[in-house]
Order: C-alpha cells, then structure tokens, then sequence
C-alpha cells in the first residue's frame, strides 16, 4: 500500500434495508487535495460522505486514515472514544445547514473555541485570540465576536461554521453541500474564502455537491454517482469537459448557460 | 393529647422503619454502593413515589431513608437552616416514621440531608450528608439529549461544560456562575454539586464525611467517598473563586460564613445573617462566652 496517502475508503457499502444506500464504492484523497463527489439527490452523496466521516457505520470495506503520527487506522476497527477524538481533532465535518453544525444559543467566540476546549485548551485570553482570529480569516467583524449566531446572516453563519471547524487545524476537511441554501454572490464569497483556506492551510477535502460549477471551482479530482454507485471517477476537468458515462453526460449538459 | 400519641403510635406500626419497604431500601442501598465505587456517576435507580412533591427533596428523603439505623441522629437543613418549611417537614417525617433522634447541632448529627447549602462546622468521619438533587446532569442545559450526555461522560468529552464557563466570562467579565458549579470527581467524572453556593464548593473536595446525591424525579443517584479530591472546573487565567457577600452575619458577627441578604424595611434597608443556622448559633454563644470572661 502507498504510505503517502491521506485517507482511502474501500469498497464500502451501505445499505438501509433492502434499499442501496452505497455500494462499492472506493476513493483515495492524497494530503491538499479536493475530492468533489457530485451526483444527483438521492445518489448516496452524503451517506457516503456520513460512512466515511464515520457519522455511519459500513456494512462492508475498509476505511483508512494516516493519521498525524503516520501511523494508518482504520475507522471500522477502532474504539469510539478514538474515532471521536480523531473528528474532533483531524477531520471536520461542514453541514449544509449551518444550524446543523453550530450551537446557536452560544456567542461566536463560544462556537469557535469549542473543539479547542474539547481538546484541551484552558486558557482563556488564548481561547478568545484564536477565535478572533479565525473571525478575521472568515470576514466575519472582529466586533461580533460575542453576538450569537441567530443573529448573524446565512453567509456569515456558514463562514462561522467553516471558522469553527478549520480551528483545530484538521487535515481533512468534509463538506455536504456548504453553499446549498445562499444565494449566489454570498456563494461566490465562501467559495472563494474555502478554495484560499483550503490552498493556504494546505487541508484536503471531501465536498458533496450538486452543483458542478462549484466542483469545478474547488476540486482537483470528482466522483460522479448514481444510484449508490460510482459511475465516473477522474481529474475534475477531464470528466467535466469530456464525460464518457451518459449519465455524466446529461449532468454535464443540464448546466444552464447565462 | 392520648388521641395524638396513639395515632403517631399507630403510624410507625403501619410504615415500615424509615417509611420505605425494605426491598427497595436494598434497591437505593445497591445503587449507593455502585454510586461510591465510581465518584460522580449517576447511577440509575427505581425511584419511588414519596408522600410529598417532586422538588421537594424526595431523592434526597429516599437516600435518607435507606441509610437510616435506628441508632442515627438526624439534622435536616434547607438551605442552611433547620427551621424552614422543607427542614422541618422532613425531619418530622422521619421522626414520625422511622422515630429516630434528631438535632440541630452538626457536631453531633450521624445524618445531613440537606436542601443547597454544606454545613459551616466541619464535617468529620462517619457523618453522611445527604443532598437533595434537583437536575443531576450537569451538561442537561448544554446538551439536551440524555443519550449523548451519557456517552460525553463515558468518553471525558467535557469541552462543552467550559464552553458554558467561557459565555460566562465574555459576558460577565468573569465566571457568573454562582450555585450549582460545576466540578471533576476524582480527576474523572464532571458532577452537578446540587444547588449549593459555589462557596460551599471547596467544602467537597477531600472531605471526611460521605456524600451522596438523590434526585427523585430524574431517577439518578450519585456520590463522593470520603477523601476524594473534587475540582471546581475554571480556566488558567480566571481561576476558580470561592465567593459570598462582602458582610458581616449582623446577629453573630461572623465574617467568614455564607451571608443570606434580607430586606428589613420598605425602603430597602438591607441585613445580612449567616445562612447556616446552627452555626450562626454557635457563634453567638461564643461571642456571650468571651464577653463574660472579659
């Protein structure tokens, strides 16, 4: 096995019953790359995000993280305990409704210092620094830091989100669809602030999404799925500008041009 | 007078020692074992309904209950003192049905159950003390599923108890939180000390005398064993503070006892007397004691 990957799932399969939730499928991300899984609703985007985030347990394949000591570990054989303290340490996990990933009777700062505390940080002016800090990277005023986020906008509520996940410095990075519900300049904003943290920071991640201008904006490589399964894999621009499975095809194609 | 007499006669023979039935004083009993062999884990017990409300101190009255040998002496405080409502209709319950001794000196008491408050005087080896639970989860607020806050425990995962410290400091300039404070049970389990002053906090930590913790309603019981060191959770920079009003009792002149502030007059004129009773006593004994030597 190469020893330079930073993650890889294989051949992992869900399944909700009777019904495929997904099957089959296997992906490698390398350290700083972004992996864009795209497919239409109900495909298996996100259980295949939730499987290998470990948020599901698999019914079948492996998955396995090198993690920060280079030592390999495999999501479907560790402990609880360890699997939790690795999400909260080298993954993060950014929900598509950012009420989902924030705690929203908690003031900015508070959202932002939580993996830090739940890591062990105890000091106090330290914690606050680091979280205006983060506010500043995420364009968020520096003044806000003790609003909390119901009183925020949508956008600023997703970079609040984005802020609170990237504190810990995790390595790789999980999305489910970060700009789903904002309208289109706030999307090209965060857009635009991810693909600079995620280049400056040097993180790898995993973004679902049903939008291929995002993909084509963020990811190096993409998956195309369908039914639970993977219908297309390869470079982000080769399987864009030139798919080869119909249903990538009609995908590619239902873009609506301005 | 005889008609009384015979009728409190008459109850202790239809209760059983201490009202409860003796199997499920065994049940509490087990529950409590398991309590002190893990500090601060809520154990799950089978609480009882009790002749009175939840809130009003039925964990506590059922730990009580099952601890209790004829032989004890039994001190009930609500909130420091033993002759508020609670106090008195709890020490009257065990004295009607299980007729043990009761006192209002913590010296001499082999029993506390108390509502919010640790005794001023020192407690000592083989004394118990007994707390009255109201919300034994000291997470409840922060994390709403029972589930998960079950699993934060088993896993340590407490970032989120110093998340509630953290809110208090940027809105207060420091930590406003001054009853119910949270602290770690032998470097392990994070425990809602019940409703007690963050004062009476340092009281816990390395204690001779057993604590346990009933909540009724919730169904939980909880303890520290004697000599077990218990924590008040803070930050580097805003250490934990043991806090009270800046007063002297106005009845003893104590200056080092928890102070509860009364108002004497419409226009607001304010009084301070020590919250303890039995302590606020003894002080003032000592302060004719001293004058009659002088």
């Amino acid at each position: 096995m190469n020893q330079d990957f930073l993650f890889k799932a294989s051949n992992i399969s869900k399944y909700y019953g009777q019904n495929i939730g997904c099957k089959n499928v296997s992906l490698d991300i390398n350290p700083g790359e972004v992996l864009g899984i795209v497919g239409e609703s109900g495909s298996g985007k996100s259980t295949l995000l939730n499987c290998i985030h470990g948020n599901l347990e698999v019914d079948e394949g492996d998955i396995f993280l090198n993690d920060k000591s280079k030592t390999i570990l495999n999501f479907t054989k560790i402990s609880e305990p360890k699997l939790r303290l690795i999400q909260r340490s080298d993954l993060a996990f950014v929900h598509q409704n950012p009420r989902d990933g924030l705690r929203m009777n908690i003031s900015a700062g508070g959202n932002i210092g939580e993996r830090l505390m739940a890591i062990g940080h105890r000091n106090y002016g330290e914690i606050r620094e680091i979280a205006a800090n983060w506010l500043e990277k995420v364009e968020i005023d520096v003044s806000r830091i003790d609003d909390k986020p119901s009183t925020f906008s949508g956008g600023m509520q997703q970079r609040l989100q984005i802020a609170r996940n990237l504190v810990t410095r995790p390595r790789l990075i999980f999305m489910d669809e970060p700009t789903g519900g904002l309208d289109v300049s706030v999307q090209a904003k965060i857009l635009d602030l991810l693909r600079n943290l995620v280049r400056e920071l040097g993180i790898a991640a995993v973004i679902v999404t049903h939008d291929l201008a995002v993909v084509r904006l963020l990811a190096d490589r993409i998956i195309v799925m369908q039914n639970g399964n993977v219908i297309e894999a390869g470079l982000c621009d080769q399987v864009l500008d030139d798919p080869q499975h119909k249903y990538s095809q009609l995908l590619v194609s239902s873009v609506l041009q301005v | 007078m005889n008609e009384m007499s015979k009728n409190e006669n008459l109850d202790i023979q239809i209760y059983n020692f201490a009202y409860l039935d003796e199997n499920t004083k065994r049940m509490i009993r087990r529950a409590l074992l398991k309590a002190l062999c893990i500090p601060g884990y809520q154990v799950p017990f089978s609480s009882r309904e009790m002749p009175m409300p939840y809130g009003w101190g039925t964990g506590g009255i059922q730990v009580t209950s099952a601890c209790l040998i004829p032989k004890d002496v039994l001190k009930v405080i609500d909130q420091g003192a033993d002759d508020t409502t609670n106090a008195v209709s709890i020490r009257k319950f065990f004295q009607k049905t299980a007729n043990v001794a009761v006192t209002e000196k913590t010296s001499d008491a082999s029993l506390i159950q108390t509502r919010h408050r640790i005794p001023e005087t020192k407690l000592k080896e083989k004394q118990i003390l007994v707390y009255q639970v109201p919300i034994p989860e000291p997470l409840r607020f922060l994390e709403p599923r029972e589930v998960e806050t079950r699993k934060m425990h088993a896993l340590s995962e407490y970032g989120l108890m110093y998340v509630k410290l953290y809110e208090d400091i940027a809105k207060h300039g420091h930590i406003e939180t001054a009853y119910a404070y949270p602290v770690k049970t032998n470097g392990n389990y994070v425990t809602d000390p019940s409703p007690i002053p963050k004062f009476d906090n340092p009281k816990m930590n390395n204690s001779p005398a057993i604590q346990l913790f009933g909540a009724g309603r919730e169904q939980r019981i909880y303890a520290i064993p004697p000599y077990t060191n218990v924590k008040s959770l803070d930050f580097e920079d805003y250490p934990f503070e043991a806090m009270k009003a800046n007063f002297k009792c106005s009845i003893c002149g104590s200056s080092n006892s928890y102070l509860d502030e009364i108002i004497v007059s419409d226009d607001g004129k304010r009084s301070y007397i020590c919250s303890d009773t039995d302590y606020c006593k003894e002080q003032t004994k000592l302060n004719s004691k001293k004058e009659d030597q002088l």
